[in-house]
């Protein structure tokens, strides 16, 4: 019964579907395939064609964990320089980012350092992110290798997987373990902070979507 | 629905082959739209011509062509008289009749690596307040050099005015997006994302019918609609319907892609188009 409002996410219980609300970006250069790999993990499709994408845009996934529903509302932001204001805007209260080079291009691996400190500017201080090197079905064109990549994620304190949203390769390993390291921070910040429990940070963290539910994430 | 765009096919077959001889000939300023094109055969010399070679820089006569075919398959249903008024194909059907037409004559013409239109997902017409975006790319990075948002403003059943006619909302992600931008109208949320990009993106009003003159397709251009957000509650289709009143001087689609192209940085620009 539940599972079929889901679904269709219609009426008046649309918005009660769920227990949490997760709030997540994917972000990026141009073209390394941030809505591709959204796409692949939505809709489980992929299409070769580029279409580079206008500001900003967003899907919703429901996942469940521990028997709780949580809803995934993914920002797809564009990444060309002449729509970063309107996608920085976005920033703000997201709890997760997903931050996307491309394996195949020097350049976007270059940027990433850039990126994060848009994070750091534009985020709540504990939004989480996994940096995800794509195209790793391409390994002729590789230049940047896994280690490489696993550093800098080291040094910047972010988890790391390479992907590819063309073989359908640690798409949903990115997204879950996004997942429960929100979850994680979630349990830490109600178990140090109990002024958390008062919605004091969840006000921050949902910002203008529905307001999170005010027990701990059992997640 | 389908089986009318399919049965006009040929025609629109036909038309093209005229059009690619006659934009592979001119090579000197840009023609007028040509209004009645339907009615004008080819010639047998155009079925001799190599199709789809225009030249890659000459993309204004490609977009006129696209626009006044776009334009009259939009109008035959504009104009439709029902004798039993039974017939009232809804704003959504309307800017997907316009639109499908308008995109199948730009990749018939191969015009895409200069001049391109990226249709926004439901999500976005609701966050950005477009219905698609075109852009005239610079050649050999095919990114953006100017763009034009554009938002389709309908007339109701031939007299009154479509306000805010309901962009698919039933399905959950869309209620999502509505409540993203509540606080503003549609028109102000374009206003707002073509501000955000800068002097080179231009929102445009394509109305599809006007008061006075259903069956006609006018469009209200600016870079400055936002100049206009301090002064007024706020902004909607009144406010931008108001522009023709201040004004007699209607541009075509040529002389206003040759102003967006002449136009110096910075610099404010709006405009009255006819389209149809
Ligand atoms: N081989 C391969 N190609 C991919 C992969 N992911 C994306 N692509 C291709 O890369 C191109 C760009 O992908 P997009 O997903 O549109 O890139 P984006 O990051 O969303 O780009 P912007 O919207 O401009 O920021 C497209 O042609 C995709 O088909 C992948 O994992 N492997
Ligand atoms: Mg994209």
């Amino acid at each position: 019964m539940a599972a079929t409002q889901d679904a269709k996410g219609k009426g008046e219980g649309g918005d009660q579907n769920f227990d949490y609300m997760f709030k997540l970006l994917i972000i990026g250069n141009s073209s390394v395939g941030k809505t591709s790999f959204l796409f692949r993990y939505a809709d489980d499709a992929f299409t070769s064609a580029f279409v580079s994408t206008v500001g900003i845009d967003f899907k919703v996934k429901t996942v469940y964990k521990n028997e709780k529903r949580i809803k995934l509302q993914i920002w797809d932001t564009a990444g060309q320089e002449r729509y970063r204001t309107i996608t920085t805007a976005y920033y703000r209260g997201a709890m997760g980012f997903i931050l996307m080079y491309d394996i195949t291009n020097e350049e976007s691996f270059g940027a990433v350092q850039d990126w994060a400190t848009q994070i750091k500017t534009y985020s709540w201080d504990n939004a989480q992110v996994v940096l995800a090197g794509n195209k790793c079905d391409m390994e002729e064109e590789r230049v940047v290798s896994v280690d490489s990549g696993r550093l800098l994620a080291e040094q910047l304190g972010f988890e790391f997987f390479e992907t590819s949203a063309k073989d359908n390769v640690n798409v949903k390993q990115t997204f879950e373990r996004l997942v429960d390291l929100i979850c994680d921070k979630m349990s830490e910040s109600l178990d140090t902070d109990p002024a958390v429990t008062t919605g004091a940070a969840t006000a921050k963290l949902s910002d203008s979507a529905p307001p999170l539910q005010q027990q701990g994430c059992n997640c | 629905m389908g089986s009318n765009v399919k049965s006009n096919e040929i025609p629109l077959q036909k038309n093209t082959l005229w059009t690619s001889l006659r934009t592979t000939l001119q090579k000197g300023p840009a023609p007028a739209p040509r209004r009645n094109a339907a009615s004008v055969q080819p010639s047998i010399f155009s079925t001799l011509m190599r199709p789809n070679v225009p030249n890659p820089k000459d993309f204004i006569p490609l977009y006129c062509d696209c626009m006044s075919k776009a334009c009259s398959r939009t109008q035959e249903y504009l104009l439709f008289k029902d004798p039993e008024d039974k017939f009232h194909p809804s704003p959504e059907v309307l800017t997907q009749i316009f639109l499908m037409t308008y995109i199948s004559q730009s990749i018939h013409l191969n015009m895409t690596d200069s001049f391109n239109c990226t249709v926004m997902t439901p999500q976005q017409r609701i966050l950005l307040g477009a219905d698609w975006v075109w852009a005239i790319l610079d050649k050999p990075t095919k990114n953006p050099r100017i763009q034009i948002a554009v938002q389709v403003l309908h007339m109701a059943n031939g007299e009154g005015v479509v306000e805010n006619y309901p962009r698919e909302s039933g399905t959950e992600s869309l209620q999502m997006a509505q409540r993203e931008s509540s606080n503003k109208t549609v028109c102000e949320r374009m206003v707002d994302f073509c501000a955000s990009v800068g002097k080179e993106c231009y929102a445009l009003f394509l109305f599809l019918g006007r008061r006075n003159d259903a069956g006609n397709i006018y469009g209200v251009l600016s870079n400055n609609f936002q100049a206009a957000i301090g002064k007024c509650d706020n902004i909607d289709r009144d406010l931008i319907e108001n522009f023709f009143k201040g004004s007699k001087y209607l541009h075509t689609p040529t002389g206003m892609l040759q102003s967006i192209i002449s136009k110096r940085d910075q610099e404010a620009l709006t405009l009255l188009i006819k389209f149809s």
